[in-house]
């Protein structure tokens, strides 16, 4: 396709996708103006105006010449390609526990809205204590995947090096992201809900609830190998 | 971005060329550098895409603004200058015409050199 080298070459220069996207739907739009004139001035010159799109494409410019205009502008580059470090090890924990909050909020929600929260609170009915049981059941099998698919995306999105969906990766791997729902009679009321950053060296707890963890790691994986294997076959 | 360095004599010529005609009235791409070319004789001619990181550079700057606008079928991004992009015009402006009023005395001075 037109302009898929000049793209590649954007990207790899840390230029962030959507400036990159909007470059080179503009450049379209400009070639088929200049693409338009070309043919009209061929007819008038006596030429059938096969040879149009070529003499157009020239006078747009050469991918080196349009590359280089828009890495001079320094500011489009991506955050991910100016500050890896921090976009693929500090973020990947905060990203996993926002992730994770989704439905653990919802269920605080739910539980404050049904009066299950609080000092004054009731014993909450068995199927909410289902419901509870299984959206955390559900939030520690997802949160850590779908927090690593999304810094591989990022990475695979922009071009970057392998290595950085990897920090990422290990780092959720290293920080693992677990929930816990507790229904039962204490000073607060019935329900308590916990979710936050389980330290790998913490193997007691993470042992209680084995199959989880092993789930987890796995499903946390399976992204960036699906990248690694893409990669070596690019490459290949 | 500006373009504020003094590395090239060429720097700041293409911004004060799109804000000037912006001045007028809004335009796409490719009348900006139809209209750069018709008015400069062809002296300034770059590949005709480089206008597109420059256009979007002053936008994020401030000095432009675009609006995507269907005329004749054809959807286009307009790009029209703002308050800030006015200001900039006037200061880069006076800054070209001191630079030209210099080259001239230059010459002058050479051609008096000579005698």
């Amino acid at each position: 396709m037109e302009f898929d080298d000049l793209r590649e070459r954007l990207l790899l220069a840390g230029i962030a996708p959507r400036h990159v996207r909007r470059y080179l739907r503009e450049l379209r739009e400009h070639l088929d103006d200049l693409t338009a004139q070309q043919r009209q001035t061929d007819y008038r010159a006596g030429y059938d105006g096969a040879a149009a799109a070529i003499r157009a494409r020239a006078r747009l410019g050469g991918d080196d010449e349009l590359a280089a205009a828009m890495l001079a502008q320094k500011q489009f580059r991506s955050i991910a390609a100016r500050a890896p470090w921090l976009v693929f090890t500090v973020l990947p924990p905060v990203a996993a526990i926002a992730i994770g909050m989704i439905p653990i909020g919802g269920l605080i929600l739910a539980g404050k809205y049904f009066g299950y929260l609080g000092r004054a609170a009731s014993l909450p009915p068995s199927w909410f204590q289902m419901l509870g049981t299984n959206l955390v059941l559900v939030a520690n099998l997802t949160t850590m995947p779908l927090a690593g698919t999304l810094f591989v995306a990022i990475a695979a999105r922009q071009r970057l090096k392998l290595v950085w969906p990897l920090a990422a990766t290990l780092m959720l791997l290293v920080l693992v992201v677990r929930g816990d729902v507790l229904f039962a009679a204490h000073q607060k009321g019935h329900l308590s809900i916990g979710f936050g950053l389980v330290f790998l060296q913490n193997w007691g707890l993470l042992l209680e609830n084995w199959p989880t963890a092993l789930a987890q790691y796995v499903l946390t994986l399976l992204p960036v190998l699906w990248l690694c294997r893409r990669r070596m076959a690019t490459a290949a | 971005m500006y373009v504020t360095g003094t590395s090239s004599f060429m720097s700041g010529l293409p911004e004060l060329a799109i804000l000037r005609l912006l001045q007028d009235r809004e335009m796409y791409g490719y009348e900006i550098v139809q209209a750069i070319s018709d008015r400069t004789r062809r002296a300034v001619s770059p590949g005709e895409g480089v206008i597109y990181p420059l256009l979007h550079g002053l936008e994020k700057s401030g000095a432009l603004k675009s609006r995507r606008k269907t005329v004749g079928g054809r959807s286009r991004v307009y790009y029209s200058l703002t308050a800030k992009g006015a200001r900039r015009l006037g200061l880069l402006s006076d800054r070209w015409s001191e630079l030209n009023g210099a080259v001239e005395a230059l010459l002058a001075g050479g051609a008096l050199g000579v005698r």
